[in-house]
Order: C-alpha cells, then structure tokens, then sequence
C-alpha cells in the first residue's frame, strides 16, 4: 500500500516537473490573481469626480466644496459643460456626481435660512451611488455643525476594529487564498483522474492490483501539496505584500485548510466519477467553483442576499472557510469563536469525501 | 488449481440496448497462444476487458488462471498481465521511469525490480530506447515498451489487445518472435489481432462477429474442414455468411 502510493505520487511529481506551463501556473498564478484581485475588488469608494455648478461664488460656498473634497472621497471640479446639458457628463462618464450651489447660498446662510443645493449622482453602479450620498451627507452636516458652532444632542464615537483603516484588502486578501486552494484543488484533482482515463493510462492503473485507497491517497497527496504551496504562497504574499495582519494562530489555519482539502478532493473526485474528458471536468469545476464563490460571501455580504439565497450559502462549503480564514487572520479568534464553522467543515468534508470515495469504482459497469 | 487458463461460459455485455458480447463461451489452456479474432466492433475488447476486470459483465460465468471474474478481480489482476490496443504509458516518462513506476505498483522490491527491468530490457532489446521519454519512441518501440511493462511481474497469462497495430512487417515478426519465447516459458498468450498471418502463429484461434464466437479451433484445421486456402479467406467467408444470415 504504502510503495503503491509513494509510486503515484512520485510519478505526479515527475510529471509536474516535466510540464513548464504547469510549474508556472503552480508558482505564478497565485501572486498574479493575489495582485489582480486584491488592487481590483476594492470596495472603498474613493475619487468621485465632481462637476461642480457653483452660481454664488463666495468663501462659504469655496469652503462647502472645500469640506467636501477634504476626506479625498470627492475631487471637485467646476463643470465645463453648460448646466442644462449637465447629464451629457454622465453619459459620457466624465464625472459621477453633479453639484449645484445656487447663488444666494452665503447671503441666506448669513441670515439663518435654510438653503438647497443640488446633488446628482450617477446611479449606474448603485452601491458606489449609495456610498457617495451617505459621505456627502455626512460632510453636510459636518458642515452644517461648524458654521452655527451647534453641538448636537446626539453624536456617535465611531471606532472600527480589526481593521482601522477600513481596508477592503484585508477583507478580499484571506477571501482570495481561501478561492485559490478550493479552485486547484478540485481543479487538479478532477483533472488529474480524468486526464488518465482520457489517455487510456488510467486503464492501465487499473488492471494493476492497485487498490482504490493507494490510487486515490496517491492522486489526492500530490494535489493537496500543490494546493498548499499556493495557499501559502499567496498567504506569505498577502501579508508581505499588502500588509495584512495576521493576527490568529498559524498552525490552526493549516489545520483547518487541512481539513478543508477532503472538501475540495471530494469534489474533485466526484467530477472525475461523472466526466468523460477534460472539458467536461474543467467546466464542472468551474461551475462549482463561480457557486461557491458567488455564494461565500467573497464579495457578496451573505446578509444583503434575499433569504432564500441565505439558506442555500449553507450548503457552501467555502462559505465556513471564508468566514475561519477571516476569523483567523483579522480577528486572531480560535476555536472558542469559529467551532460551529469547523462542525460545519468536518461535516461537509467527511460527507463529501465519503460520497465521492464511494462513487469511485475501479470497475465500470 | 485448473488447467485452463481461461474459461469463460455464455458470458454477455449489454450497454444499454446494444449487445457486445452474446454468450460467448470459450476454453484457453495454459501454455498456449489463442488468437481472438473478429471484425472491427464484434467485442474483442469488450471482452477482454470482462476478463481483466475492468468491465462488469452482465451474465454468464468466467474464470482467469481460476479465479472468478466477478468476485476475484484482484486475485486475477495479480497474475495477468494486459497490453491495450492504445498505447497507455505515460509519454512524458521515459521508458525506466515507466517501468520503474508500474514495477513498484506491483509491489516488487527495489532490487528485484531493478534486476527485472535490466533483463527485460535485454530480453526486448530496448536498449538506450529506454531512457527516452515513452512519447519520443516510434510506434514498434513504445510496442516493445508496453510490453516489458506488462511482463514486469511475470503474469501468468498475457492479454494482448492487437499489440502490433501500425507497425512494419520486421517488427511485427520480431514482436512475434518475442511472444513465442514467451510461450515456450508458460506464459499463457491471448491475443487479439488483425493480421491472418500473426492468427497462424496461434496454436488456436476464435472469430467473433456481432458479439458472437462464429468459429474456434485449430487455425490448419479451421482452414480443411471449411476447405479454404487461406485464414484470410476463411475469415472473409464467414464474416460475410454471418451477414448473409
């Protein structure tokens, strides 16, 4: 048992080494789709361009555009094209909110009068609508504080923890590792068995008196190792790189990435049961691969999703992984806090390994 | 332990409406070469396959070197040894890390191993082929090849699934020269081929057509007693009264 393995898994190896776009998939893609995504999916909204329509031309109004540039959220400046054909800047993208000081804005403030101005948003991108209306109300009534010198009833002291500065990458970083391990390994292993079967090797294993635990401890070492490379590649990477805090225990990540791999082999083991050629298994993989992601709450808040979608986030495996990994890295929180999520892992993986060990047959019918 | 090393006995492969293999019955004894001859599609292979356990058959009974096809499938795969009609080692190996590679998942002990590859290699005049990536070699090569892997563990029958598809006549007669050798050491052969000449090396041989075993026996006699000149005739004579019928 224990040379028949070895064998396999020197056999993976040999092959693997042997294969230069497959060495530098192995060893490029996880800093490649790292920096990609973690400079990309970025859910700070910041830069939002500012036509500014200013009628009254006085210090208070230079002071309210002033304020509202200040956070570096808006970058005002004033609009070239005449205010009636105002819109034509949002359809041709040249700006994403439209102010309108009226003139009088001063002189009315001076006398205590309530004054409007004008705040158009761009609505194409509804959530970065909402962020930019929720600054801007914030700015105005900073505003509004400072000039009648008020202090009001009621002020929240806001305090963000485990993450300060509110950085979006420390949220997407652990996400992406926790993405990248699923999708090799269910991505290698599926097509690593289908691969054979395709080329006719696998036939050849088979009339061997290989039994079905070397054959697939065999196939599944080699892939869980690639997999962990890469996870700690791009974990090394994130912290280096991005300066993600890692504030929890190592040695329980990789405990729980360990566990997590039985998930992931399953279903690359299942794939390989209903797939006849590489194709077919990539894109099963692929199409496991978009639900779990879509449905981790990677990018999607899981509480913004209707209630039916909530549900089904928990038949997700990923979905206990992602919320372990951030746990982990930006909480520093251990089993006392992530158990009912590590149930949840134990379940799927001993489930889904068992399903998929079970569909394996080294005979066809 | 039984003589024969194969028995088979109304064995049938159903895939969904289409019969491959319709009670086919035979008797292979050991030490012997039996050639397994048929059209294209007739279910050589799917037949073949039952027998190395890597099919379920749908009924009938059948027994490799005495052990049952359904129950003893790892018993069996211990003592035979197989060569598919499509090349299947892995091409981005060389010859030795193939061999090295089927040795050990065969069990066999380093030194063992080592000294078995080095006689096969001599045995099939592999030569320097084998420190060549199997998928560099030409066709008769990577032949020669897929076969010292499947001697590595010394099976005690040998299937054979038209092991000398595409290459030249020379290699082909050495290939056969190879096999006989084989014979003449115990090794049971059962092979299936294309080539009427190679079915005239087999002590016996079987033709199959649509699933069904149309003639068996020995190739001179078969060649009296339907009073035809060549097995190649013969062949074509009753392929086309089976269409006929």
């Amino acid at each position: 048992m224990f040379r028949m393995v070895l064998a396999l898994v020197r056999k993976e190896f040999y092959q693997v080494r042997r294969d230069p776009v497959m060495l530098r998939i192995i060893f490029l893609m996880p800093i490649i789709q790292l920096l990609l995504l973690g400079y990309a999916i970025n859910t700070d909204v910041k830069n939002i361009r500012t036509a500014v329509y200013d009628y009254d031309r006085s210090d208070l109004s230079r002071e309210f555009m002033r304020s509202l540039g200040a956070g570096g959220y808006f970058v005002t400046r004033p609009s070239d094209i005449p205010l009636l054909a105002g819109e034509r800047g949002f359809r041709e993208n040249r700006q994403d909110v439209m102010l309108v000081i009226p003139p009088g804005f001063s002189r009315d403030l001076k006398e205590r009068q309530s004054v409007t101005a004008g705040f158009l948003v761009d609505g194409t991108n509804a959530s970065s609508a909402a962020v930019a209306m929720g600054y801007a109300n914030l700015i105005s009534a900073e505003f509004n504080r400072e000039l009648y010198r008020l202090s009001l009833p009621v002020t929240l002291r806001q305090k963000v923890l485990y993450n300060p500065e509110a950085e979006s990458v420390y949220f997407m970083v652990p996400a992406i590792v926790a993405i990248l391990l699923t999708m090799v390994t269910v991505m290698l292993m599926s097509m690593a068995i289908v691969r054979e079967r395709e080329i006719g090797t696998l036939e050849q294993l088979l009339v061997t008196p290989i039994t079905k635990p070397a054959l697939l401890l065999g196939k599944a070492i080699p892939f869980s190792l690639i997999g962990l490379v890469e996870f700690s590649i791009a974990l090394v990477f994130g912290v280096i790189w991005f300066g993600i805090p890692f504030a929890g225990s190592w040695t329980l990540l990789y405990l729980l990435a360990f566990i997590f791999l039985f998930t992931t082999l399953g279903v690359g083991i299942f794939i390989s049961t209903i797939t006849k050629t590489q194709q077919q298994a990539m894109f099963f993989a692929w199409f496991f691969s978009i639900f779990a992601i879509l449905t981790s709450g990677f990018f999607i808040p899981i509480q913004n999703m209707p209630q039916s979608i909530q549900y089904l986030t928990y038949l997700n495996p990923v979905r206990y992984f992602l919320t372990v990994i951030r746990g982990i890295m930006m909480k520093g929180v251990g089993l006392e806090a992530l158990y009912p999520n590590i149930i949840a892992m134990i379940v799927f993986s001993v489930g889904i390994f068992t399903f998929a060990w079970l569909r394996f047959a080294k005979r066809t019918k | 332990m039984n003589s024969d090393a194969v028995v088979i006995d109304k064995l049938t492969k159903w895939f969904g409406k289409f019969r491959a293999v319709d009670e086919v019955s035979l008797r292979v004894e050991t030490g012997e070469i039996f050639g397994f001859l048929g059209a294209n599609g007739a279910g050589k292979t799917t037949t073949i396959r039952m027998l190395c356990g890597l099919l379920l058959p749908t009924s009938g009974e059948g027994r490799v070197a005495g052990y049952d096809i359904y129950r003893d499938t790892e018993k069996i795969k211990r003592r035979i040894g197989y060569m598919s009609q499509k090349f299947s080692l892995y091409t981005d190996l060389t010859g030795y890390e193939n061999l090295w590679f089927y040795g050990s998942v065969y069990q066999m002990a380093p030194r063992e191993l080592k000294k078995r590859i080095a006689e096969l290699s001599e045995d099939l005049e592999l030569g320097n082929f084998i420190k060549r990536p199997a998928g560099s070699l030409p066709t008769g090569w990577r032949q020669r090849l897929a076969l010292a892997a499947s001697l590595l563990h010394r099976p005690q029958i040998l299937f054979l699934d038209e092991p000398t598809g595409g290459v030249d006549p020379v290699f082909r007669r050495r290939f056969w020269e190879i096999l006989y050798r084989l014979a003449d050491s115990g090794t049971t052969l059962f092979v299936t081929t294309h080539y009427m000449d190679e079915a005239e090396f087999c002590r016996r041989i079987s033709i199959m057509h649509h699933g069904r075993i149309i003639a068996v026996g020995n190739p001179q006699e078969l060649l009296v007693e339907h009073r035809q000149a060549s097995l190649q005739e013969l062949f074509i004579q009753l392929i086309t009264q089976q269409e006929c019928v």
